[in-house]
């Protein structure tokens, strides 16, 4: 195998080029790898499938509208007084970074088309690795929609800074989207790992926890805000937050345009946080690298009686060992054992408690305030039970849309409901009865509470009316979206991850299903603010006014579901 | 018998993806009472032409006969009559072991005293009750594969049709398998099994299929299409595979 002695002096370059064993030399890594290959793949996701191509445009639509807004909002910041700049800046700023790591949290999930686990047997160190997919991660549509808008601070910055100031926030602009990629990726990425683990279940509570701290200060701020009288407080806690790493990179170039420019160390603070984001990510990536592996396995041994009886949750007694009452079973247990599931169901819990909490914090509903952004129609206490009612149509219906991708999270074990051939009704009516198990007295809760807070326990029968109508009319929305846009999602451990490109797209979609069924419930609310001391018939109207709608969405999501159940299979089938 | 004797009858049975063509109208008679080996190298079609046979994915055209019953066109009386173990399919792993048997009988609408006493009596011979209440997900491939065979099993139907029965899995779980469907079959069942592992198929079968890009190249009983020589040694004839000449991957 060793070179001959007759090659000479070309021993070693031919030993180079290839021709002996022994180590090869090896190129590094550079980023823009990782940028082609998200390029690539997404490109390569949109092949032959005409549909993706299409949500995709829809998402840069959106993407688009949003970011104009932004930038509007922003560079709106020259035309007036410098507090109000710094407000809008700092306050603004601070939205997005915390809207980056809430969003993927709640609703939106994030985009993981370079998956961290696929690169787990390649020689690539971490901080090599954390690099490349931050920067895989900015050719997203929401990072462009980011970029675009908070270029909006470039105007103002140029307009009293001149071309320094411009330079300078156009650097802060440059660190703002990569702390809030980094944020959005550490939490979650630190987040999937808790939840992870099956025995350390019970942990997914500390999500909610930090989601309700996040909350708190938010409504504080937008509480002080709402009270207009004090605009020097807020401004001056606009002015802390603008040395926060939330508000820093964005308000860093008006500052220095005022002729601070000690402001510059803005950027370092931004910096700092930026370095210590991607630290407590790339702590956390080893453990998703290495997946769920690493989770120790529930080995429960011991008796196991008979096995439909330990199908069938015994604290759902009514349950019957039918087809139906099958799926219904599975699919409870399944909302507390799939991470996945369980996640999405954490998440809807989260807002459903934390929206009323917010919309009381704000004196929405309480007559005595006045203050805030209340829709004063004629008297203002007749406005009042319209707004809280409006609210629970949006609660109602937002928590069904935990439904919208029902299939895609059974992904092809799907399959084995095809195999048996599961009539297409007793499918959909299984589910939505077993979402509902958890879900329904979720509701009746929220609603209670809110009526008890706020001092109100009469209107309590209309409340409950309008959730279950607009429950109803959720579940019936999200039954035929979830047969007709069901999407697959990606096989890794991430229970956030929601596969490549599209995220904006099917987000979108999300928010149309929850129009259309907070429409459908409407009139139940309006009349229900209308009756006045009759309102307690609504209680009945709307809980019979949901169930209708929500039968009428199994009978035309059933019949769908017969129809295309190969398809609907193809559809959730990953990597396909 | 009205389906003259053929368990599964595929005609002119065609797939595309894309531009990609997958299987070019196969027509296959698998005899009832057979065990039917269909075999073929990688990406010959395998997968997709059992999961159009069992209904998980739908065909561009042809036709589908499960003893007798047109999948297609009459779904739920076919898929009554057949078990199957599709590959690269999960099954509903958030399961234990007994749940996900449970599940599938009450899912096909069988009796609850029924499905419980089966289901033990499947755990049992498949060695899988140690396993308790230790969810599916967490179990060994080869466990997987076994408590899939056992869903397939539960409803006692008269047609098997099982993709990579064998793959990933441990010699002793292989046995275990090989056993259990050389007694189906004795029993006046029908099997029929993708595999491209020829010691296995040769065992086992009465009748051999070979697949390769879309097409059956050759079918018959197992002396048919073997014709003298090692079934190997016809696979690879067929399939026209090449041999290595030791001059290539020299830098190993």
């Amino acid at each position: 195998m060793a070179v001959t002695a007759g090659a000479g002096g070309r021993a070693t370059a031919a030993g180079q080029a290839g021709g002996s064993p022994g180590p090869d030399r090896v190129r590094p890594v550079a980023l823009r790898h990782f940028a082609r290959l998200r390029l690539r793949i997404t490109a390569n996701g949109f092949r032959g499938r005409p549909y993706r191509v299409g949500l995709f445009v829809v998402g840069l639509l959106v993407g688009l509208f949003l970011s104009a807004n932004g930038f509007l909002l922003f560079a709106v910041g020259a035309a007036v007084d410098r507090q109000t700049q710094l407000l809008i800046m700092a306050l603004g700023g601070a939205t997005l970074v915390v809207g980056s790591v809430l969003l993927p949290l709640v609703w939106f999930g994030i985009d993981d088309t370079l998956d961290p686990a696929r690169f787990a047997l390649l020689p690539i160190s971490r901080g090599r690795l954390v690099c490349g997919l931050l920067v895989a991660s900015a050719l997203g549509v929401p990072a462009i929609a980011v970029l675009l808008a908070t270029s909006g601070l470039l105007v103002p910055a140029a307009r009293h800074g001149g071309p320094a100031g411009m330079a300078v926030q156009a650097i802060g602009v440059l660190l703002g989207l990569a702390l809030c990629l980094a944020a959005g990726r550490a939490v979650t990425s630190a987040l999937a790992t808790v939840l992870r683990s099956r025995r350390a279940r019970d942990l997914a509570w500390v999500v909610i926890a930090l989601v309700a701290a996040l909350v708190g200060p938010l409504q504080l701020l937008v509480v002080s805000a709402a009270a207009q009288a004090d605009w020097d407080r807020v401004a001056s806690v606009a002015r802390v937050i603008g040395w926060t790493p939330l508000g820093a990179p964005y308000t860093v170039g008006l500052e220095m345009a005022d002729g601070r420019p000690w402001a510059a160390a803005k950027l370092a603070v931004t910096v700092v946080a930026l370095a210590g984001l991607l630290w407590w990510w790339s702590r956390t990536l080893e453990s998703a690298m290495t997946g769920a592996t690493s989770a120790a396995p529930t080995r429960t041994r011991g008796a196991v009686g008979r096995a439909t009886a330990s199908l069938l949750p015994r604290a759902l007694p009514w349950l019957r060992p039918t087809p139906g009452g099958a799926i219904v079973a599975r699919e409870v247990r399944y909302l507390w054992r799939d991470a996945k599931r369980r996640s999405n169901m954490i998440m809807v819990v989260v807002i459903g408690l934390f929206l009323p909490v917010l919309m009381l914090g704000l004196g929405l509903t309480g007559g005595g305030t006045g203050a805030g952004p209340t829709v004063t129609v004629g008297r203002p206490d007749a406005a009042t039970p319209l707004v809280v009612l409006l609210m629970m149509l949006f609660i109602g219906a937002f928590v069904a849309s935990t439904l919208a991708n029902q299939f895609g999270y059974d992904g092809t074990a799907y399959g084995t409901h095809l195999v048996v051939g599961v009539p297409g009704r007793v499918e959909l009516r299984a589910r939505a009865v077993a979402y509902s198990v958890y879900l329904l007295p979720l509701l009746l809760v929220v609603g209670a509470v809110v009526a008890v807070v706020r001092g109100s326990p009469t209107m309590l029968p209309a409340i409950w009316g309008v959730l279950l109508a607009a429950y109803g009319a959720g579940v019936a929305v999200n039954l035929v979206v979830s047969v007709v846009a069901a999407y697959p999602l990606p096989d890794t451990s991430n229970p956030f991850a929601l596969g490549s490109g599209d995220a904006v797209a099917k987000s979108a979609l999300a928010l149309g299903a929850l129009v259309l069924a907070s429409a459908a419930a409407a009139p139940v609310a309006v009349t229900a603010a209308m009756l006045g001391r009759w309102s307690w018939l609504v209680l009945p109207v709307g809980a019979g006014y949901g169930l209708g709608l929500a039968a009428l969405g199994v009978l035309v999501g059933g019949g769908l579901v017969d129809q295309r159940a190969p398809e609907l299979l193809a559809a959730v089938t990953p990597g396909r | 018998m009205s389906h003259g004797g053929s368990a599964l009858t595929l005609r002119g049975l065609a797939k595309r993806f894309g531009d990609t063509v997958a299987v070019t109208g196969i027509d296959l008679d698998v005899p009832e009472g057979s065990f039917y080996g269909l075999l073929g190298p990688n990406g010959a079609g395998k997968t997709t032409t059992l999961s159009m046979a069992v209904g998980l994915l739908r065909p561009d055209a042809g036709q589908v006969k499960v003893l007798g019953v047109d999948m297609w066109a009459d779904p739920v009386e076919a898929k009554r009559r057949l078990g199957a173990l599709p590959d690269g399919v999960r099954l509903f792993d958030r399961l234990s072991g007994p749940e996900l048997l449970a599940y599938t009988g009450l899912l096909r609408g069988m009796d609850p005293d029924t499905i419980d006493r089966r289901a033990a009596e499947l755990l049992d011979v498949l060695d899988l009750t140690s396993a308790g209440r230790t969810l599916v997900v967490d179990y060994s491939a080869g466990m997987r594969k076994k408590i899939g065979l056992a869903c397939a099993l539960l409803h006692a139907p008269r047609l098997l049709v099982l993709d990579e029965p064998f793959e990933a899995v441990d010699p002793v779980s292989a046995a275990l398998i090989r056993d259990i469907l050389t007694r189906f079959v004795a029993g006046g069942g029908t099997v029929i099994f993708s595999s491209h592992v020829m010691e296995v198929v040769e065992r086992l079968c009465s009748h051999v299929a070979i697949l390769d890009r879309g097409v059956i190249r050759a079918e018959g009983t197992l002396d048919q299409v073997r014709g003298g020589r090692t079934l190997e040694e016809t696979f690879v004839e067929v399939v026209g595979g090449r041999t290595a000449t030791g001059e290539e991957l020299s830098w190993l």
